[in-house]
């Protein structure tokens, strides 16, 4: 710690504190402009200009000059504000003073900071610039004739982002910030340089001329998208939600977002949304009161349940808050009689359910989302992890740059992640994930890396003898990797001090999620590598409550109630009333055709949700229900962290929150009925392990980590090499970046830039079958065929090809049964 | 500079010579300065599907690729002409009547300053200053000298220089 004096108080700072840190930490505020917390220093405004008086002579930039010991700083004095004052008054020169049309006045650092300091003449002259405005996307304007040149886009966009959209371009007078050949921006859309811009240089688009700042309330929630539960602040105006205000004191992520959490929130007020219950009345869905509809439903079920419980199911999604999971799981286990119930089709947590339960003793991740920084080395297993859940991503990034993290990847595709300094990705034959984690752990043995802890565990013995046969020189070649890249991975693995493994989940990845996750825990068991900080295993569950529908226990105790089956049961007329929560099984559960025909078979169907799905179209009765927006709950996300959903809308039209409608379904079947989401968490809080001593306030801003206590063991995993089929294409499914369910596809910002399915192939493949980019195909597996249009990358490797399956035109579960690999003939 | 999309690239590019370039500078540290150099040598400008090859094989981001090309004059974008013309505009130029060279050469090209003829012979440019004042007006195609310009003279050049070989 050093000790300084600024303004006259004697303030302690860390060694590599700057000077504008070190005040910051006091309560005394200098001005900035092209400083940012999260960034490297830039020291290119002069904004922050303060005097020391050990440099007397000049003034001294506070974000680039570390503190010293003893060192006096003033902040202000004439000289320090007639400094601060030209700066102002030399950018004013050129920036334009249009504020009354610009959508970040109120927001601006110049236009507050040029009221602050009262520049109301200026003493210079010149002429503007004269640059094109950028319109060409539909989300982000680029106006560079407001830039101020402080850099920060472009620093974000490497630092965090790793994305590199930005760049100064030209010399002299002709330079700006812009882009490759000066082109329209084509990029990631995260927006995060659209909220680190000071001034209205980049502004959203979504958002434009709809209100101004200081008129819209703010509610701090979290992101209803994926699991990794970035906070959000809503900006509303008129019970719309307008957008997502940056305040880059939120969350671990220091309000960084990705696209879906920064431009797809108009799902909340799309005019799309439901806004009264339906019932189907001679063959078609007409709008009904809630009383009728609720009845309706409620004498369906008393019914069902009267005649064998056991022809009653349910199927929920995992973006309610755990109150309402919880009801659900009450409403069918206690007050119907069911274990009939299940989400994501059953297999997007068995990660959890079964791989994590068995081998840890808890359905849950051994690790944190605060491991991932504090990590020597980490293993990503699929390079999706971006995709689905980019600002862990943007953790990654940071961790391996700043951090000189070293990463490792294991997947059957490059990705973004594949660029980064000292990425190595080991391309994999796709299915075979078990095959090389087993190698890997083989190798391990061989090379006696096993950590001491390991043999005391159970299952040890009988663990290692499985191994007997993955030795790499046997499986290298079904893995498609070469033995010494096996050994030499396993072997980074085992001797970094830290070692963390990633694993996303989701609908997109429908196959052995139960093994790949006792593989990877296998594997940090065996180095020793759970329960230390910055090792272990973080499983990331796909949806923003995967984790609480887990915790909450919505899920099958046995196979014979899962979702597979329960659509079986359907099928087989055994299930006669199926209550649908959120889910579109439709589009998102593999294998369409069958899916379809067991949801027509059902006798009563109910649906709820905000949209008239896919699936809901099917309904006898559908209820509409509310968003994130107009719920007060709780999410759980990716390492166990439980935080509060607030309310910051009134419900669209007559929807009801899932809380509500499943309370009173509960109440009108004869339970104990509940009022508010507290009142439900608070028995949450008695009943659901780990969630003991919770409440509203206990969770506070920043939510808190479900405790966790290990009971470790060796789960055998066996896999054999996946058998190829000759001549054909092994397809891998899995999330677009802009994407996260199906729920996306009622943002702007997803569907704007990725507003369709498409098929992924490497370039070999596209020169052998004669086809480009944008063509459109036709994708045949042995179930069915669609048509996609083409995107040709050099990540793909040859013989693979990658669809994601947020889309319900040519959706991909027509071709899928749920297994690791589909194979598809493709033609033109 | 607009927003435009870059130029459609009407032939196509042969990256052999590119990628022998990255090949040979691929583990120096530092390296895409003598890369983009060496390219630009090889096709006699950076044409855009370089850039994109650079950025991938080198993984820099094609940006920042860009504002290296903008910052330093020694680069170009476009494809240049076999042969480079060049009248200087400085002062003791200016005073001699450089503009009026300058617009004949406008005028029997039919292209403006930093520009290129279609059929890729000529790039004509305006430039400060050339040290040699005591000749101006003065004007250069490639390395050869032409002082005490005249307009008679630029119809002489360019006959003279449309008559020579494209290699
Ligand atoms: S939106 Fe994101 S990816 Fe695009 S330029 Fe801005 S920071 Fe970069
Ligand atoms: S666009 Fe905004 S963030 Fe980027 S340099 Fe200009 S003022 Fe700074
Ligand atoms: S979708 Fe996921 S990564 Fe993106 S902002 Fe929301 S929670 Fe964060
Ligand atoms: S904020 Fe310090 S120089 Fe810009
Ligand atoms: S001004 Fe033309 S050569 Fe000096």
């Amino acid at each position: 710690m050093v000790n300084l004096t600024i303004d006259d108080k004697k303030v302690t700072a860390p060694k590599n504190a700057t000077i504008f840190d070190a005040a910051k930490s006091a309560g005394i505020k200098i001005p900035i402009l092209c400083h940012d917390k999260k960034l490297h220093p830039f020291g290119g405004c002069r904004m922050c200009l303060v005097e020391v008086e050990q440099m007397k002579g000049r003034l001294i930039p506070a974000c680039t000059t570390p503190v010293t010991e003893g060192m006096t700083v003033t902040t202000t004095t004439p000289e320090i504000i007639k400094a601060r004052k030209m700066v102002l008054e030399l950018l004013l020169l050129k920036h334009p003073i249009d504020c009354p049309v610009c959508d970040a006045a109120g927001d601006c650092d110049l236009q507050n900071l040029t009221y602050e300091y009262k520049v109301n003449i200026n003493k210079f002259t010149d002429e503007k610039f004269h640059h094109q405005i950028d319109y060409e996307n539909p989300l982000i304007e680029r106006d560079m004739n407001r830039c101020i040149h402080c850099g920060k886009c472009a620093r974000i966009c490497d630092e965090i982002v790793s994305f590199g959209a930005y760049t100064f371009i030209n010399r002299g007078i002709e330079a700006k910030m812009g882009t490759e050949y000066d082109g329209p921006l084509n990029c990631e859309f995260c927006g995060s340089c659209v909220s680190v811009c000071p001034v209205g240089a980049l502004v959203s688009r979504p958002f434009k001329f709809k209100a101004r700042w200081w008129s819209m309330t703010k509610t701090k929630t979290v992101c209803s998208y994926c699991g990794t539960g970035c906070q959000l602040t809503l900006g509303v105006k008129d019970n719309k939600v307008l957008t997502t205000i940056y305040d880059e004191n939120q969350g671990f992520h220091n309000g960084q977002l990705c696209t879906r959490g920064r431009f797809a929130y108009q799902f909340i007020n799309s005019d799309k949304r439901l806004t009264t219950p339906l019932i189907r009345k001679n063959g078609s869905l007409v709008e009904a009161s809630w009383d009728e509809a609720l009845s309706v439903v409620a004498e369906h079920l008393r019914e069902a349940k009267a005649a064998d419980p056991d022809s009653v199911a349910g199927l929920v999604t995992p973006r309610l808050t755990n109150e309402e999971l919880f009801l659900f799981g009450k409403l069918f286990r206690e007050t119907i009689g069911t274990e009939n119930i299940d989400h994501s089709a059953g297999y997007a947590h068995n990660a959890l359910t079964s791989g994590a339960m068995e081998s840890l003793g808890y359905a849950a991740s051994p690790s944190t989302i605060a491991d991932i920084q504090k990590a020597d080395l980490l293993l990503v297993v699929k390079t999706d992890a971006y995709e689905t859940h980019p600002v862990l991503g943007f953790e990654i990034n940071l961790g391996v740059k700043r951090k000189d993290i070293d990463l490792r990847i294991v997947s059957d595709k490059r990705g973004k992640l594949s660029k980064l300094p000292k990425a190595k990705t080991y391309v994999h034959k796709p299915g075979n994930e078990i095959v090389l984690l087993n190698a890997l752990a083989k190798s391990i043995i061989d090379a006696n890396l096993v950590d001491a802890s390991a043999s005391n565990l159970p299952g040890f013995d009988g663990y290692k003898q499985s191994l007997e046969q993955y030795a790499p020189g046997k499986v290298a070649e079904a893995c498609g990797m070469g033995a010494d890249e096996i050994t030499s991975l396993a072997t980074d693995y085992a001797k970094a001090g830290k070692a963390l493994i990633l694993l996303p989940l989701g609908l997109g990845y429908v196959a052995h999620g139960k093994e790949l996750a006792q593989a990877v825990i296998n594997l940090a068991l065996l180095t020793g590598k759970i329960g230390k900080e910055g090792c272990g295993v973080l499983i990331m569950g796909e949806k923003n409550n995967s984790q609480g529908a887990v915790d909450m226990g919505v899920y099958p105790k046995a196979k014979r109630n899962d979702a597979a089956t329960i659509l079986d049961s359907c099928a087989a007329g055994k299930v006669k009333v199926l209550y649908v929560a959120g889910e579109n099984p439709v589009v998102s559960y593999p294998n369409r055709t069958k899916v379809t025909a067991a949801i027509d078979k059902a006798e009563f169907l109910v649906v709820q949700d905000l949209f008239l799905t896919e699936t809901a179209e099917k309904a006898h009765v559908v209820l509409p229900a509310c968003s994130f927006a107009e719920k007060d709950g709780t999410f759980t996300s990716v390492g166990r962290v439980v935080q509060r959903v607030n309310k910051a809308i009134k419900p669209i039209g007559l929807s009801r929150t899932d809380l509500e409608i499943l309370s009173s379904l509960i109440g009108t079947l004869g339970g104990a009925t509940y009022t508010s989401a507290s009142e439900v968490f608070a028995e949450i809080a008695s009943k659901v392990s780990g969630y003991q001593g919770f409440s509203y306030e206990v969770l506070g801003e920043n939510g808190q980590i479900v405790p966790v206590t290990t009971k470790a063991k060796f789960v055998q995993v066996e896999a054999a090499p996946l058998k190829e089929e000759a001549g054909k294409f092994a397809m891998v499914t899995g999330s677009a970046l802009y994407h996260c369910g199906t729920l996306s596809r009622y943002g702007e910002g997803p569907m704007h830039v990725c507003p369709e399915g498409y098929v992924e192939l490497s370039r070999q493949d596209a020169a052998l079958l004669k086809i480009s980019e944008n063509d459109v195909v036709n994708i045949k597996s042995s179930l069915g065929e669609i048509k996609l249009k083409v995107k040709v990358d050099v990540r793909m490797p040859q013989g693979v090809v990658f669809a994601p399956y947020h889309f319900a035109d040519s959706s991909v579960n027509t071709l899928t049964d749920g297994s690791k690999v589909n194979w598809v003939t493709i033609s033109k | 500079m607009s927003n435009a999309p870059a130029e459609e690239q009407t032939t196509e590019i042969d990256l052999t010579a590119a990628n022998q370039v990255i090949d040979k500078y691929l583990t120096l540290p530092g390296n895409l300065m003598p890369v983009l150099q060496g390219i630009q040598d090889e096709y006699g400008y950076v044409p855009k599907p370089t850039i994109d090859l650079v950025a991938e094989r080198l993984n820099v981001y094609p940006s920042q690729i860009y504002g290296v090309l903008t910052f330093y004059a020694q680069f170009h974008l476009k494809p240049r002409g076999r042969f480079i013309i060049r009248v200087c505009v400085g002062t003791a130029c200016h005073v001699q009547g450089a503009e009026r060279i300058v617009d004949t050469f406008f005028d029997k090209l039919h292209i403006g300053h930093a520009e290129t003829t279609p059929d890729l012979r000529f790039t004509f440019e305006k430039v400060a200053c050339l040290g040699a004042c005591g000749m101006a007006p003065l004007a250069m195609v490639n390395d050869d000298t032409f002082g005490k310009m005249t307009v008679q003279k630029v119809e002489e050049i360019i006959a003279d220089f449309s008559q020579r070989p494209m290699k």
